[in-house]
């Protein structure tokens, strides 16, 4: 049983910043222009997470310094593949490489250091206890307890939704999505829905960043995202880039991923096996999302 | 209008991000002040040999990283005051995909000895030794078979005996709130490969050592520079009775670090005195003495006394490895356990205890 709460408690903690970047990644496809950036912006949130939150030595001003940062660089990538038609692709790249290029010179500049950036004095975002649900024996245990991201990462799932589904700007997003032209003949000013959405992407990608860095760690190292945007974006193309299945696809990978780092130890199973199951179920399930889809005869 | 305006602005950017973007390539480090300062009384005492000179070739992470690169720096430093020798320290943007190239360069230098501390770059040295047979080489962590190639080999299994014994006592004692009664402990590789399982080979057997029913918990993060998989790696073992976990994982150990202060735990650090990341919960650190190792090749080659084709090896013998002051955490363990850990080290050195290398087997 406690094994059982443990792998469930991991699974949601690691989920986290897969959620958070997840609903940024599924914003962007919604509007049609898949967000490749994830990566960076994600690396540009932890960052500046980081290093605002031990300046000014307040984690809250560095949460918000991280989605503004993330922003930031968000507002380039719009700019380049908004206004300048650049190759999504291409663009994308570009500021995932400028990301961490500029992030890794900052810090020898700034901090005289290479690699990680820890400053002792920074605090951690605190973790909450849910007050009812805390009592009750196996729900308090999975559910209460974590770290502030972790819940606002369920309700990032939740605004998404009603954003989408619920609200003018997020029939406009879809709509501007599925086919821009006649979006604009509708009169819907595409140019600001792209921009808003890759914007609120980008709050959520500095989230999904300072999750790692000020959530769960409190330093900033190189590349600490290691591929976790990817992922994210693999969930958008397992949910179909709806809200509810790409969290379902985040926490299946945050729920294997815990569950192999619990296989590997103690357990005398060569460490490659288990390492291998997170990505064996990506690529399990997306194949069977094509495979579903020319059954169906439709794209996406 | 505002779309002209942007092309500019755009291009700003995008100079402003290029500019950002290509950090300054560090001119070679000339040590002159130091090298020419010390040099003058030994040429006026030794009037007719020209001080020899040495090239050290940075690796990965660059000079800066208070860590195996300004340890090994420091050494030759410390090698230029002490001998007179001329030292040059190269560094490069890209120390791997370069190899061959920064060899080469040094090699026709003129330098009599050529050092690298890039791993990487066995396979261009294998191929650029030949071409200079009048220069010696030197490579650290690896050997190259090569007759004008000095091997700088480090025993980590001895260190890593010793840091796996002290945490075998530790993790039973009493009164120490760190520890709970189980009989586990973890270590954590990045990834699984001889290099690696060295270390954590070395660890088991120092705590079998201690006691055979001490169970190792071991995991791979299949990477070093992922902090938040080390802290889920550490926090999965804490779970399992474990309360002191060894970083084998380089950047993916700040993450073990981090776990053993949130759960009040204890970590072992790796390679340099780490201890005070977090102070009081790196119970030690294994400690490689690059620096020691770099000094004691350019003393030889002073001497005369350094020939290729050959490897050496730094163990605990040659002060080459070793365990941390443990300076916030010795106060934690009874005297008697670090007693017993220097009893070991003295077996191990005398070759009473012998401790298996696998990259041997």
């Amino acid at each position: 049983m406690e094994a059982l709460t443990n792998v469930l408690f991991g699974t949601l903690r690691v989920s986290t910043p897969l959620l958070l970047a997840g609903m940024a990644v599924l914003l962007s496809q919604q509007i049609n222009m898949l967000n490749i950036a994830i990566e960076g912006l994600m690396l540009a949130g932890a960052f500046s997470a980081v290093v605002v939150g031990a300046f000014l030595g307040n984690v809250w001003l560095g949460l918000l310094a991280s989605m503004l940062f993330a922003m930031l660089f968000t507002l380039i990538f719009a700019l380049f593949v908004i206004d300048l038609k650049a190759n999504l692709i291409v663009a994308g790249l570009a500021l995932n490489i400028l990301a961490g290029g500029l992030l890794a010179y900052l810090l020898v500049v700034w901090f005289n250091t290479r690699g990680v950036y820890s400053p002792g004095t920074l605090d951690k975002l605190p973790l909450i206890t849910i007050p009812i649900i805390d009592q009750i024996p196996f729900l308090g245990a999975v559910f209460s307890g974590h770290g502030v991201l972790t819940y606002v990462s369920w309700l990032s799932v939740i605004f998404t939704s009603l954003l989408l589904y619920r609200t003018p700007l997020g029939t406009h997003m879809r709509a501007v999505g599925e086919h821009k032209e006649a979006a604009e003949t509708a009169g819907i000013p595409v140019r600001r829905v792209q921009y808003t959405a890759l914007l609120i992407g980008g709050a959520m990608a500095g989230l999904a960043g300072a999750q790692l860095a000020i959530g769960d760690l409190t330093l900033f190292s190189e590349n600490m995202t290691n591929g976790r945007g990817f992922i994210a974006m693999a969930a958008v193309f397992f949910g179909a880039a709806r809200p509810g299945l790409t969290a379902l696809g985040c926490l299946l990978f945050g729920l294997f991923d815990a569950l192999q780092i619990r296989l590997q130890i103690g357990t005398g199973i060569p460490p490659q096996l288990p390492q291998m199951l997170p990505y064996l179920i990506v690529v399990g399930t997306l194949t069977m999302i094509a495979v579903r889809r020319k059954l169906k005869g439709t794209s996406i | 209008m505002f779309k002209k305006a942007l092309i500019p602005l755009v291009f700003l950017v995008v100079i402003v991000a290029l500019v950002a973007c290509s950090s300054p390539v560090p001119a070679p480090a000339e040590e002159k002040p130091a090298a020419t300062e010390e040099a003058k009384p030994t040429a006026t005492e030794v009037p007719a040999v020209a001080p020899k000179k040495v090239a050290l070739i940075i690796a990965q992470g660059g000079l800066g990283d208070r860590s195996y690169n300004d340890l090994a720096y420091s050494g030759l430093q410390k090698a230029a005051k002490d001998l007179g020798v001329e030292i040059k320290a190269i560094e490069s943007p890209d120390p791997v995909g370069e190899g061959e190239q920064l060899l080469r360069t040094a090699a026709e230098s003129g330098f009599d000895l050529v050092i690298t501390l890039e791993y990487s770059h066995f396979d261009p040295l294998a191929r650029v030794a030949p071409d200079y047979p009048d220069t010696l080489f030197g490579i650290v962590n690896i050997a190259v078979d090569q007759p004008n190639v000095v091997s700088i080999i480090f025993k980590e299994q001895e260190g890593s005996f010793l840091a796996g014994a002290l945490a075998a006592m530790v993790t039973t004692m009493d009164g120490n709130p760190k520890v709970n009664p189980d009989k586990v402990i973890g270590a954590i590789g990045g990834v699984q490969s001889a290099g690696i399982d060295k270390f954590l080979v070395g660890y088991e057997e120092g705590a079998h050592y201690i006691d055979p029913d001490i169970e190792v918990l071991k995991a791979y993060s299949q990477g070093f520079g992922d902090p938040a998989k080390g802290k889920e790696l550490t926090l999965a073992m804490y779970e399992k009775g474990a309360d002191i976990v060894y970083q084998v994982a380089g950047g993916t150990g700040e993450g073990v670090f981090e776990a053993a202060e949130e759960k009040n735990h204890y970590a072992i650090g790796v390679d340099s005195d780490q201890d005070y990341i977090k102070p009081g919960y790196i119970l030690t650190s294994m400690l490689k003495h690059v620096d020691v190792a770099i000094y004691d090749i350019v003393s030889r080659l002073n001497d005369g006394t350094l020939e290729g084709g050959v490897t050496v090896e730094y163990g605990l013998k040659e002060d080459g490895v070793g365990l941390s002051p443990m300076k916030y955490t010795k106060d934690d363990v009874p005297q008697e356990f670090l007693d017993r850990v220097d009893e070991i080290r003295l077996k191990i050195i005398d070759g009473e205890i012998l401790v298996t290398d696998v990259t041997k087997e």
